[in-house]
């Protein structure tokens, strides 16, 4: 069922794009040394990629907790224990998540009993990690009948195929590591771990084949045809005769890759994290594509053909000021590398920015070393500015993952990044005069209990906000939890969530600056800690 | 492919392949031979340029000329009748004679301590996963070819390769292309704004300004100079139905949108792209070498031949680049989409760098013109280069065949007027006529 209600705003239509003021500078506050957050990705070569963050809430307290791989050393779980609207503080927790080889995680409530799991990605076997209650979390291969393998795991992407009660989790490959003295072209077969027909569990995983490198991968209905689609962004310094690809995954169904035939077009990057919002407001979700010196902002090409959307995507980020392509402060003139990227509203002025996570991958000459993570706000007008150094959050560490969300349910992001050869760094968000905001938590009873594949919709006035309940993308980095949405100067809005399955819950007006569990059968209703 | 040669390949494949056996295995192989030594290293060096973003054409081929003229020049000391560089090349002096021309020197020692010096600095701007692999491959090759030896012998060898090597850099370092930076896309430049010049052509925004415009200011390496095989204008600049100008760009256009899977796939195999192959100098090198192990040909040979190749493509790229900063044309996309149809697309993506003459059409009649001297006029042959990328062979029933279809793919490809294919072609051929002249002496 396709359910498409959305409001154009027509200063987001295609077409010159007209001066707009700066919107608001927010404030970020380093509270690396005081959130009791030491957190170090390490390791050689077999560790230059990953170095994800999950987040998301174990303890049933509401606020969101931390984990923070570690790569060749030990990965670790801070439990949140900070005081709404307070500094970020937290504990470094036993969850039976500290082990080694891990190169991020995604949270994902996988046998739906409304506690949270964890995929580990990890050099050698991956994980599926059963959370048990009050963030304790144990290994779940075996009773799930998950095949880890034995790769270099590098993404990962969920979804709940239409009438499957376990999740279908795609999991991207990287390098064969064995390959030390000729890598190239060697990169190794991606997984689609589809659910036991009929039974609880994983059926041995299906190659996604051809495999080329994947550094991210997102499930995403970028067609708004109610199934989901698999992109997935491959690094090109190792495929041979690679692209760009979207899978079309249909239930019951192998996986086919788009075709060129069918309007996909042919995109080689350094692809290393995707992100994805409702950029240009027409209702179908756009794609940052994180690279090296060439970061892409995709919408769709031919919008409709014949009714229906062509699976091509035009590369609009010159024109939108988001290519984000070198560094604008500290004097490093060489080109960026891109790793993690995340659509939030930081500001609350009911516009997606976009963070992206900087970092030399390790002593490539022809790339910045001192190259600043990136917050672009964008405006009105659908155009991006960047201010990570006057916001605050121009690190030069070398960066990898990361992850946005409310950490102290001030209705203000924060943000969380992991570094390679360096501590962690942790940020509060501490501006002044941002705007109205709402948190809002869709569950539902059975299966898929977090509704991914649904979507959240934030109506105020004529124009609706649009987002995509995803489990994936970014680099090796997943959020889940509180979903948020800036609402600007108005105090109140309408919200309602379309449900994996297509149906539309109802329009129900709630007050700003507030916190929601939008329960599918008993509607919205106030949460506070 | 012809399975004769194919055989032939595969063969030379699995002896660079026991180079990385197990330790146990490769006890039992044989030392590697000068020839598996050069084979291994430079199936290592097209690796590091497809994936260096720094080796755009033009830096690639000056790394491999530098490159085969250390491994020619360490050969040819005092080995009659081979017969050194120094003197026919721009400012090459004397390498330095072994200190005990006497004293024995194993060759495959030498060679690899030439290539593992001379990889490390002409293509030291590879990334983490390169220089892991030169690491590997110097210490593991390193290893196979001193097994036996004694360590007289094989520090001798290697220290007469380390000296090749620094005086061949100390010579490049003044040549012009040493430093590149920006991966060779200036901070500070402003396209011209008048009718007929290059204008960006891509969304990147890096390439808001072209590829190194300085390039053809370089010192050449056998071309006396590099106006030596300048070029007449392009035809003049007009917008008007019935010029010539507008012709050869409806030609672009009306070609691209009848393309025959023929000529689509022609503009496929030619296309080259930075970080997404060998780059065009690597597309030749890798014709050579498939050549070159096909004719098991002896290390001097093999070392002759790479060294014309690479001295006439890096002196190609100069010559064309100084012509196209010197002419400064529009490209077809930008012209098309203004004058004839503002919906057209290239099937290439288009360079980032003005169009005349065409860079693939100079650099293929340089090769073509050396190769031709080397294997004659009507030297059949298969090219498999792009066979890992999935893109089948490809036949030519001789080196300016493949010259030809090199050029006319940028026109199918709709990013070059025919005028700088045929131009191109016409100036590569006098550019490869100063490295045919080089006296060399090792091919006999």
């Amino acid at each position: 069922m396709r359910v498409i209600a959305v409001a154009l705003p027509s200063m987001l239509l295609a077409g010159p794009l007209a001066a707009a003021d700066l919107p608001l500078i927010p404030s970020f506050t380093e509270e690396t040394t005081t959130a009791g957050v030491d957190s170090i990705y390490s390791g050689d070569w077999e560790y230059m990629v990953g170095g994800g963050a999950a987040v998301f809430d174990c303890s049933g307290d509401g606020f969101p907790d931390l984990f923070l791989a570690g790569g060749e050393g030990k990965a670790g779980f801070w439990r949140n224990a900070s005081a709404r609207g307070g500094q970020l503080r937290f504990e470094k927790t036993e969850s039976g998540l500290e082990l080694d080889h891990v190169t991020g995680a995604y949270p994902l409530d996988i046998d739906s009993d409304g506690i949270m799991d964890l995929v580990l990605l990890r050099v050698g076997e991956n994980l599926v990690m059963r959370g048990e209650g009050q963030c304790r979390f144990t290994p779940a291969n075996s009773a799930w009948g998950f095949d880890g393998g034995d790769a270099w795991s590098t993404a990962l992407a969920a979804t709940w195929e239409k009438g499957n009660s376990w999740p279908t989790i795609a999991i991207g490959n990287y390098i064969d590591r064995t390959q030390d003295a000729f890598p190239w072209g060697s990169c190794t077969a991606n997984w689609l771990h589809r659910p036991n027909v009929g039974g609880t569990g994983f059926a041995p995983p299906v190659a996604l084949e051809p495999s080329y490198c994947a550094l991210s991968m997102l499930f995403t209905d970028w067609n708004l045809s109610g199934t989901p689609s698999l992109r997935v962004s491959n690094d090109r310094e190792y495929y041979k005769g690679g692209q760009e690809q979207m899978w079309k995954v249909l239930p019951g169904q192998p996986p086919v890759l788009y075709t060129k035939d069918e309007g996909w077009k042919y995109l080689r990057i350094w692809g290393m994290g995707i992100a994805s919002a409702d950029v240009t407001g027409d209702g179908y979700p756009d794609y940052f594509l994180a690279s090296m010196a060439d970061n892409k902002l995709q919408t769709l090409a031919t919008p409709l053909k014949e009714g229906e959307p062509v699976p091509g995507f035009a590369d609009v980020a010159f024109a939108r000021g988001a290519t984000a392509h070198r560094p604008y402060t500290g004097g490093d003139v060489r080109p960026s590398t891109a790793w993690h990227a995340q659509f939030e509203d930081v500001n609350n002025d009911g516009w997606p920015d976009l963070f992206v996570a900087k970092g030399n991958v390790s002593d490539m000459p022809d790339f910045a070393r001192n190259d600043p993570n990136n917050l672009m706000l964008m405006d009105d007008q659908g155009k991006f500015h960047e201010v990570g150094d006057k916001a605050g959050v121009a690190s030069m560490a070398v960066s990898r993952g990361g992850a946005l969300a409310d950490l102290n349910l001030d209705g203000l992001i924060d943000l969380v990044v992991v570094n390679r050869h360096s501590p962690a760094q942790i940020w509060r968000n501490t501006t002044i005069g941002a705007g109205h905001w709402l948190g809002l938590k869709p569950v539902q009873a059975g299966a898929n209990p977090d509704a991914v594949g649904g979507w959240v919709e934030v109506r105020t006035g004529d124009r609706v906000q649009r987002r995509e309940l995803t489990a994936g993308g970014g680099h090796a980095s997943g959020v889940t939890g509180w979903w948020h949405a800036g609402l600007g100067p108005v105090d109140q809005a309408e919200v309602r969530v379309i449900w994996p399955d297509g149906v539309a819950g109802d329009w129900e007006q709630v007050a700003a600056d507030t916190l929601y569990v939008i329960d599918r059968d008993k509607g919205a209703q106030e949460w506070t800690p | 492919m012809d399975p004769s040669r194919r055989d032939v390949l595969l063969a030379g494949l699995a002896l660079q392949v026991a180079a990385f056996l197990p330790r146990s295995a490769r006890a039992e192989a044989e030392r590697p031979s000068p020839e598996e030594v050069m084979a291994t290293w430079y199936r290592l060096v097209l690796e590091l340029v497809r994936h260096t973003p720094t080796y755009s054409p033009p830096v690639a081929s000056r790394a491999f000329a530098y490159l085969g003229i250390s491994v020619y020049e360490a050969l040819a000391q005092g080995k009659a009748p081979m017969v050194s560089l120094a003197g026919q090349l721009h400012s090459l002096k004397p390498v330095p004679a072994a200190v005990d021309p006497l004293a024995e020197c194993d060759e495959a020692v030498l060679l690899h301590s030439v290539f593992a010096d001379a990889v490390r600095i002409f293509f030291s701007n590879t990334g983490p996963t390169g220089q892991r692999a030169m690491k590997a491959m110097t210490d593991r090759l390193g290893a196979k070819v001193a097994a036996g030896l004694s360590p007289e012998v094989v520090e001798r060898s290697a220290a007469q390769g380390r000296a090749v090597v620094d005086h061949i850099v100390a010579w490049s370092q003044d040549d012009g292309g040493a430093v590149i930076e920006n991966m060779g896309f200036p901070l500070d430049y402003e396209p011209s704004r008048d009718p007929g010049h290059w204008r960006p052509t891509s969304t990147i925004a890096q390439q808001q300004a072209p590829l190194l415009p300085n390039w053809g200011t370089n010192r050449p390496f056998a071309m006396p100079s590099p106006t030596a095989c300048t070029l007449p204008p392009p035809p003049a600049y007009s917008e008007e139905k019935g010029t010539e100008f507008y012709a050869e760009a409806l030609e672009v256009y009306e070609t691209v949108r009848n393309l025959t899977p023929e000529q689509t796939a022609i503009a496929r195999f030619w296309s080259d792209d930075p970080m997404l192959s060998t780059t065009p100098p690597g597309h030749w090198n890798q014709i050579a070498l498939e050549q070159l192990e096909i004719e098991n040909a002896p290390a001097r040979r093999r070392a002759e031949v790479m060294a014309r190749l690479g001295i006439t493509v890096a002196d190609a790229f100069i010559a064309c680049w100084q012509s196209k900063y010197e002419y400064d044309l529009v490209r077809p996309v930008t012209y098309i989409k203004k004058v004839i149809d503002k919906t057209w697309e290239p099937l290439l993506i288009t360079p980032p760098f003005p169009e005349y003459p065409s860079g693939h059409s100079t650099q293929s009649g340089a090769a073509a013109r050396v190769l031709t001297a080397i294997w004659g006029n009507n030297f059949a042959f298969t090219d498999t280069s792009h066979e890992d990328d999935g893109l089948p062979s490809r036949s030519y029933p001789s080196f300016w065949a493949a010259a030809d279809e090199a050029g006319i793919s940028r026109l199918y490809g709709g990013i070059h007027f025919r005028s700088a294919i045929d131009r191109g072609l016409e100036q590569g051929r006098c550019v490869g006529a100063f490295a045919v002249a080089l006296k060399m002496g090792a091919q006999a």
